[in-house]
């Protein structure tokens, strides 16, 4: 088992794009005991992700709730230092 | 069906807007929290450092420490006990918080080493360097060792290509030359005889300091920032109280004082209890500055953070001076003058207004 924010930076190097709720739908299986599988922590691990060139946005619009939702993917690059740095 | 769907469209845009200035106001704010609590640790960990048996051990000496022990080995065994605190600080909070599985899994990892190694140059290396500097120097050490933003500009351009532009240059002309100003003040008549001494060794700090600034910067990009703290401050801690504290007491011709030491200071009431303060300053002084650097970048993380060069000798003046009644804790009137210059120039090598504006569009 990885840690979880390796975990959220890691789910970005096997999809197109994907989004918070994505994310924690996708870990929940596994990380959904952990208390920072919060949607606000998880979106400030993917923003951080983004500062240091992780990660990039693709799109965003709004949910059937009208929550912003914002798409992110790992480029070329940044799926290249996070493979290098978290193997599978 | 157009005009609904481009009123969602703005308020999506709005929403993206407000998501992104939020998280740059956060990285901002934890930035500059991070100096004040540098300024909190320092003071209260100078506090610690002079009740207790400490006041003995500087003062009067009734235990006949050596003039090698009372400089370099005491400077250790400050910055181990106050690293070492902090790490249970940062393991209860991290247990509290559910992240302690998670600490130990990092430990393992490829960036939990690069977290290790950053720890050891700015544990062992640089606080030592830190303490030992503010013991023979003061306070005046601090805005010696806030160039740390500098060098890791310097630093970050040799191991990581990264850019060194003519403004960052210019900001680095200005604190060498702040750093001048304060360098000055040694040459008066009333200096301290280990004032130049201290003011050297403060340079091995901010060299330290910097290298970790920039190595860890690129370990938090992965790491939770309470996560990478807490394997800092445990690393730092133990390497301090295992190895840094032996070896003195080896060089000082007596490894039994190394053990010996440790638990006079451990059971010293009077002094522990400002450890614990400091220790816990110390948490937030170090997890809110990586997590800035992550944030909101390295560069404008650290100018925002070297801001400590005002809040290290404004908290030492409060506790120290006002708090506990001691004197010598005032600073002469160059030396703020230059902690301001130093403090401007940190910002103009870290922070391009540019940048801001960019971040501000975006």
């Amino acid at each position: 088992m990885k840690p979880l924010n390796y975990a959220i930076l890691k789910h970005f190097t096997k999809v197109k794009e994907a989004c918070a709720d994505d994310v924690i739908e996708a870990l929940k299986k596994d990380y959904g005991h952990f208390k920072a599988l919060k949607k606000p922590a998880v979106i400030e691990a993917i923003m951080t992700g983004e500062a240091n060139g992780l990660l990039e946005e693709t799109r965003y619009d709004l949910d059937q709730k009208g929550e912003l939702r914002v798409y992110y993917r790992a480029h070329e690059e940044g799926a290249a230092t996070i493979n290098n740095y978290i193997p599978d | 069906m157009d005009n609904s769907l481009s009123s969602a469209n703005a308020t999506a845009v709005a929403a993206k807007k407000q998501l992104s200035s939020n998280f740059f106001k956060k990285g901002v704010t934890v930035a500059i929290l991070s100096g004040m609590f540098y300024g909190l640790y320092t003071a209260f960990m100078t506090l610690g450092m002079a009740n207790g048996v400490w006041a003995d051990w500087y003062g009067v000496n009734n235990a006949a420490l050596s003039a090698f022990v009372i400089t370099y080995m005491l400077g250790a065994l400050g910055s181990a006990l106050n690293d070492t605190l902090s790490a249970l600080w940062c393991i209860g909070i991290a247990a509290f918080k559910g992240k302690l599985g998670d600490y130990f899994r990092t430990l393992k990892t490829k960036p939990g080493r690069v977290m290790i190694f950053a720890a050891l140059l700015g544990g062992p290396i640089a606080s030592t360097a830190y303490v030992v500097a503010l013991q023979m120097a003061g306070s005046i050490v601090i805005p010696i060792t806030a160039l740390c933003p500098a060098i890791g500009a310097i630093m970050a351009r040799i191991l990581f290509k990264q850019k060194l532009t003519p403004r960052m240059l210019l900001g680095i002309a200005i604190c060498f030359s702040a750093a001048l100003m304060i360098g000055s003040t040694s040459m008066s008549a009333d200096a301290p005889p280990n004032l130049l001494l201290g003011i050297c060794i403060a340079f091995i700090c901010a060299f330290g300091w910097g290298l970790e600034g920039c190595i860890a910067g690129y370990g938090t990009s992965m790491i939770d920032y309470e996560i990478g703290i807490t394997i800092r401050q445990s690393t730092s801690g133990l390497s301090n109280l295992l190895i840094l504290v032996p070896i003195m007491a080896m060089l000082a011709g007596n490894v039994g004082l190394a053990p010996s030491l440790v638990v006079q200071a451990v059971t010293s009431g009077p002094a522990i209890i400002w450890f614990v303060v400091s220790g816990f300053f110390a948490v937030f002084a170090y997890s809110l500055w990586y997590k800035g650097n992550s944030m909101c970048g390295a560069a404008l993380g650290m100018a925002c953070n070297g801001a400590y060069s005002f809040w290290g000798p404004f908290f030492c003046w409060l506790v120290l001076g006002v708090f506990a009644g001691m004197e010598g804790w005032a600073l002469p009137p160059i030396a703020w003058v230059a902690a301001i210059v130093m403090a401007l120039g940190i910002l103009i090598i870290a922070m391009n207004p540019l940048d801001l504006f960019r971040r501000k569009e975006a």
